[in-house]
């Protein structure tokens, strides 16, 4: 017998396709819930996402209680307390977020509050405080990337103490995830190329890191199968709404598959990259993934070689000798980069992104190094490992 | 208890390993801060005073170091003299014996959920960089590379031999310490 062992858990409800947004009166109400509070920012009021789902909840005679719509880029502890403020002032149930990765995060951190009371949110950081259910939560996602709808944690800035506070438990997790393809058919070019690739990174990592395992393994290729099909498709025809519908779907799969398999070396690179240069997570995805699959390439070589059927289709996986198809799938995840690069300027390398001084490299890879994710690394980096992998992507 | 009285001997003889490999690995880790620039330059990330801890929930064996500046460890026994700031906890006595006996990597160990984190990642990050090291150092290379992701390419055979006997040394001195007191 083996050594092998895995655990899995996923339960939130997928609510996915044309008219998913009408779907969240009978789902909330069903919960018990009849005052929900919508939480969201800027950017999707003005891009006019907020309209179809506050439409959708009053035709149903759900009305929406209360909409917070200034949650920034970087959400904090006092943002947090704030709005279960009016929460609590509105006599609110429930809670709609609409957005990207911070409105979630936020939405998550607002729901422990309201639930379990108290106004200091960094009482409940860690692993494993919060010990009941919490109120009904919904999470429609406006990007197709991040997968936050799907995994139990946040991250929430501490400002006064310049510190983030992580919060973790399967209590945070939604009980649905909306998916519908209105709310992502807007997205401008260089966000859709940035978010995909995210989640493409996401499904490549959970497939070849320590923690795979045969469920997850199963939403990565399918997911990795969806953005390969249709990623560039959408670049060409951004109101495709099948093809957005595959990518936010993809997203959601592979943020599945992450959630239960964790994340390696390119979100290491990427988180510490994020902070010191200020670079989107997405881009930063897309630049490093390459050069990591290079340098675990010996180590991952099954696995990455099976992703070529799913990133280049059968003809070409069943032309590729078995002991090329790993170099093979790099290089059609590079093709696509390029692609990209055509398409929107999404940088391939740190020198392309204008953001990056080859000064700072040294202090990527020591941050980098201390990043939770490296520990599912398939293989073990030293600091100087991880500075060979910069250089490499340096230009 | 039922499951004493069915193989009381066994059950009993894997705790009395996981103890005793506990105090194996925690006299290691203050000897092996004393004698190793790599380990002492992760161990100076640590704040000063920072107390780690490994153990088996709820109440099973455990092992808590300190941090007591410049990188150098001191090992405490198995209670801490106040709250600790990271531990790491194995949810099943059964696993902290695949993983004491080598049977698991910790970093495996880690991707199969066996325990949690309670504290600050980066630093348990830094924290299984110093265990690994430190199984390398103290096994024979065969069952290291079994215990370890990768077995360290910079440690050398003289160095190794040197540095381990050293720590054996160090270890055995410190056990009969313990005896005696
Ligand atoms: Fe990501």
């Amino acid at each position: 017998m083996t050594n092998k062992y895995y655990e899995f858990f996923c339960p939130v409800k997928v609510v996915a396709g044309k008219a998913a947004l009408e779907h969240i009166p009978y789902e909330l109400t069903s919960l018990g819930a009849q005052r929900p509070m919508i939480i969201t920012d800027k950017g999707v009021r003005a891009a006019g996402l907020l309209e179809p789902v506050v439409t959708a909840c009053e035709e149903s005679e759900l009305d929406i209680v209360s909409i917070y719509d200034d949650v920034p880029p970087d959400s904090s502890t006092a943002v947090v307390r704030d709005i279960a403020g009016i929460y609590r002032a509105e006599k609110c149930d429930s809670i709609i977020a609409v957005g990207g990765g911070s409105a979630i995060d936020t939405a998550k951190a607002v729901n422990i509050l309201v639930s379990e009371g108290g106004d200091d949110i960094a009482a409940y950081a860690g692993a494993g405080v919060i010990k009941h259910p919490l109120k009904p939560f919904f999470v429609v996602p406006t990007t197709a990337g991040t997968g936050s709808e799907v995994t139990a944690v946040a991250v929430i800035a501490d400002t006064e103490k310049s510190v983030k506070l992580p919060f973790t438990s399967s209590f945070l997790l939604p009980n649905a995830a909306i998916i519908d393809p209105r709310m992502t058919l807007t997205l401008p070019p260089h966000i859709t190329a940035a978010t995909a690739m995210d989640a493409l990174t996401h499904a490549t990592e959970a497939f070849t890191c320590m923690a795979k395992n045969p469920l997850s393994d199963a939403y990565a290729t399918a997911a990795v199968k969806k953005i390969s099909d249709n990623l560039l498709r959408v670049m060409d025809n951004p109101k495709d709404a099948d093809g957005r519908l595959e990518l936010a779907q993809a997203s959601t799969m592979a943020g599945i598959a992450f959630s239960n398999s964790m994340v390696g070396l390119v979100h290491s690179l990427g988180h510490a990259t994020g902070a010191i240069c200020h670079l989107p997570h997405g881009l930063c995805m897309s630049l490093y993934m390459p050069y990591v699959l290079e340098y675990n390439l010996e180590t991952i070589r099954q696995p990455l070689g099976e992703l070529l059927l799913y990133l280049d289709g059968p003809e070409a996986y069943a032309a590729t000798p078995a002991n090329r198809r790993a170099e093979a799938a790099i290089a059609a995840i590079r093709r696509m980069r390029d692609a990209l690069y055509k398409k929107c300027k999404l940088p391939r390398t740190l020198k392309e992104t204008g953001q990056v001084d080859e000064s700072q490299l040294d202090a990527i890879a020591a941050l980098a190094l201390d990043d939770g994710s490296i520990m599912f690394n398939p293989r073990e980096a030293t600091l100087e490992d991880v500075k060979a992998v910069l250089q490499k992507a340096w230009a | 208890m039922l499951a004493s009285r069915m193989q009381p001997m066994a059950l009993h003889a894997r705790r009395l390993y996981v103890n005793l490999m506990f105090q194996v690995m925690g006299n290691a880790l203050q000897a092996i801060s004393e004698v190793d620039g790599k380990v002492q330059d992760e161990a100076k990330a640590l704040p000063d005073g920072f107390l780690f801890e490994m153990m088996v929930m709820p109440n099973g064996p455990s092992l808590v170091i300190e941090h007591k500046g410049q990188g150098r460890f001191h090992y405490h026994g198995s209670s801490a003299p106040r709250a600790v700031d990271l531990s790491i906890q194995f949810k099943h006595i059964a696993h902290a014996f695949l993983v004491l006996s080598f049977q698991e990597k910790t970093s495996v160990a880690f991707a199969n959920d066996r325990m949690i984190v309670d504290g600050d990642i980066g630093y348990a990050v830094r924290m299984t960089r110093v265990l690994n090291r430190l199984e390398a150092f103290i096994l024979p290379r065969l069952v290291a590379q079994r215990a370890v992701k990768e077995y360290p390419s910079n440690l050398h055979l003289p160095e190794k031999i040197m540095s381990a006997s050293r720590i054996y040394l160090k270890v055995a001195s410190q056990f009969v310490e313990t005896a005696r007191a």
